[in-house]
């Protein structure tokens, strides 16, 4: 991960919603250009189903060309509109589009959005889309808060990010089999006591960072830890201390102060 | 504080997978209903889970499972809170149908919309009419296609049916398509435009009136009001009024957006307007056909007075429908508190 990425992840737009239950929870809002592509594949759908249907509508009425055309234009128009609407209404607020690029169509409220809502902002697509290539739209998106398009402040509605659930893997310093500071369960219990949790949280987060870090800020940052926490908290054997580097002594205090590795069950 | 942050993972990890294979059961079905042990179990993971975001949320740095824990939360939260419409409801052909009563009831209810379209396109219609009467050299920049200038010769095109190179129904069905496709589009962005505060529809409506205007004054000129009549009702008593009520419809946007948000019943709104659109695109459709297999058959053929009569007959029986039909509101407001008698 680089730094880029974290600048990215903070400014990028979102709602906060706060449930009954007093729960705050946060979001994605999904910018213009995923939801271009996402537009893109769809019209792409509906251009191949009308189509389709159309050389089966053609061959159905080859006697009747005329009646043919008739179904054509007309099913093309209901499809054209049907199609989104439709689908975000009765799945999840997602098109073909949209599930791909992991999109999906919510209420304001972060609630699904009903059946209205998905003809509404649909329908008024013949407004976002003016002039020509949704600039109407796209310029609604850009100005918005809430990245809405006319159509979509219309019905209330947004277009947040919605990627595959996935829990966070395990903290790395826990994999470690063999932690040198349990040999001092003395000193190692002292550690836990001793330490504040704003300075544990310090030392993970340090940790977890390790990777964003620019090499002579995590050198630093790594040391002046170590050194505090060797001179002020928990003075492990100097023997023992100039063996590690500084990451190794909070990955070693890190899994005392977390994970599973500590004094008391080592004391038994 | 979670000092121990991966005993805490530990211990919660099996309540969001629980948590997680529910959702995505719920999720791929919309149309699933919980049983009671279900509903039970998902209310109560969803609070356990709740309060473990919380804590997370202030009690660790721990931004990945924050995120995770918000997004599950957020998921659930979705579902929990909402009632999708339940399947049966959906495909009753008799919730469907109600459109036919609704569409009149809701033109009543906001009629007063409809009589500003009304007074928009007049005022078009006065421009139109009064340029071309005070200044006939206007046509050419009023009337834009080029068979709209020379009655006379249109008059005579049509009658002989040289306006028509293929003769048959099937010309006609495809000119209907477009007709009905066309229609419904500026009809549909009449009042779509309700969005711009009503003043894209007022222009539309008002640059749709001064061509009518136009139009009607520049062939009574000339002495074709007859046909002219005949040409245009069977299927204008139709056109027109529907797109008044996209005009209807798209003041009744612009009002809505111009109230305060606490204000707004937007729920119930968007209905009305959804049904005022659905109801001029079948008018809309009985138009089109109109216009195709009828409107352009003349004099020889079909005599301009049964024309008249039949566009006469339409206009009433619209008419009637529009006023009687559907559920009468109790005094003449034309404000309605009735809620939604549907959901």
């Amino acid at each position: 991960m680089t730094d880029t990425q974290l600048t990215r992840a903070a400014t990028a737009a979102e709602l906060t919603i706060a449930t009954p239950e007093g729960v705050l929870f946060r979001l994605p809002l999904a910018g213009p250009a995923s939801r271009l592509y996402a537009m893109l594949l769809d019209t792409a759908i509906v251009l191949g189903t009308v189509n389709g249907v159309g050389l089966l509508v053609y061959w159905t009425f080859s006697k009747a060309p005329g009646f043919g055309f008739m179904v054509i234009t007309l099913a093309e128009f209901a499809i054209g509109f049907a199609y989104s609407a439709l689908l975000e209404g009765f799945w999840n607020g997602q098109t073909i589009g949209k599930r791909l690029f992991h999109l999906r169509v919510m209420d304001q409220d972060g609630l699904p959005l009903r059946i209205e809502q998905a003809w509404v902002r649909n329908l008024m697509r013949v407004f976002d889309a003016l002039p020509f290539a949704y600039l109407v739209g796209g310029l609604s998106v850009l100005s918005s808060p809430l990245m809405q398009r006319f159509g979509d402040r219309v019905a209330g509605t947004l277009v947040v990010r919605q990627t595959p659930l996935a829990a966070p893997a395990e903290e790395f310093w826990m994999r470690q089999k063999y932690n040198s500071f349990m040999d001092y369960p003395a000193i190692a219990m002292k550690l836990r006591r001793a330490t504040t949790p704003e300075l544990a949280t310090l030392i993970q987060d340090a940790l977890r960072r390790r990777n964003e870090l620019a090499a002579y800020a995590r050198r630093e940052i790594y040391r002046e830890l170590a050194t505090y926490l060797q001179s002020e908290i928990s003075p492990f054997p100097d023997e023992l201390v100039e063996r590690l580097s500084d990451e190794q002594y909070l990955i070693n205090a890190a899994s005392i102060l977390f994970g599973d590795q500590r004094p008391s069950r080592d004391q038994r | 504080m979670i000092l121990d942050l991966e005993r805490f993972q530990r211990q919660a990890r099996p309540r969001w997978r629980d948590l997680e294979s529910l959702l995505a059961a719920l999720e791929s079905r919309p149309d699933r209903r919980l049983n009671p042990a279900e509903a039970e179990q998902l209310q109560e993971l969803y609070a356990q889970t709740a309060a473990d975001l919380n804590r997370v949320t202030h009690g660790a740095l721990a931004h990945e499972l924050r995120q995770y824990l918000e997004r599950l939360v957020a998921r659930v939260y979705a579902e929990l809170y909402f009632a999708p419409p339940v399947r049966s409801e959906i495909w009753k052909p008799r919730r469907w149908l109600r459109i036919f009563t609704a569409f009149p009831e809701t033109f009543r209810r906001h009629a007063r919309y409809f009589a500003l379209a009304v007074l928009v396109t007049l005022l078009g219609c006065a421009f139109g009419g009064l340029a071309v009467r005070y200044d006939p050299a206007s046509v050419d920049v009023l009337l834009p296609a080029d068979y709209l200038r020379n009655p006379g010769q249109r008059v005579h095109e049509e009658e002989q049916g040289q306006g028509r190179h293929l003769d048959s129904a099937q010309t006609e069905a495809a000119f209907s398509a477009q007709l009905i496709r066309h229609n419904i589009q500026v009809a549909l962005l009449a009042a779509a435009l309700g969005v711009t505060f009503g003043i894209g529809t007022a222009l539309l409506l008002f640059e749709n009136g001064v061509l009518l205007g136009a139009v009607a004054v520049h062939y009574t000129r000339q002495g074709f009001g007859l046909f002219m009549t005949a040409w245009l009702l069977p299927h204008g008593v139709f056109e027109i009024p529907s797109i008044l009520i996209a005009g209807q419809a798209g003041f009744y946007l612009a009002r809505l957006l111009l109230r305060r948000r606490e204000d707004r019943n937007v729920r119930q709104s968007m209905r009305e307007w959804l049904v005022l659109v659905a109801g001029l695109a079948i008018m809309l459709v009985w138009a089109g056909l109109m216009e195709a297999f009828f409107s352009q058959h003349h004099a020889p053929v079909l005599p301009y007075g049964f024309k008249v009569a039949v566009a006469a007959a339409e206009l009433v029986l619209l008419t009637i429908y529009l006023l009687m039909i559907g559920r009468r509101e109790t005094g003449t407001g034309a404000r309605s508190t009735v809620p939604p008698e549907y959901r």
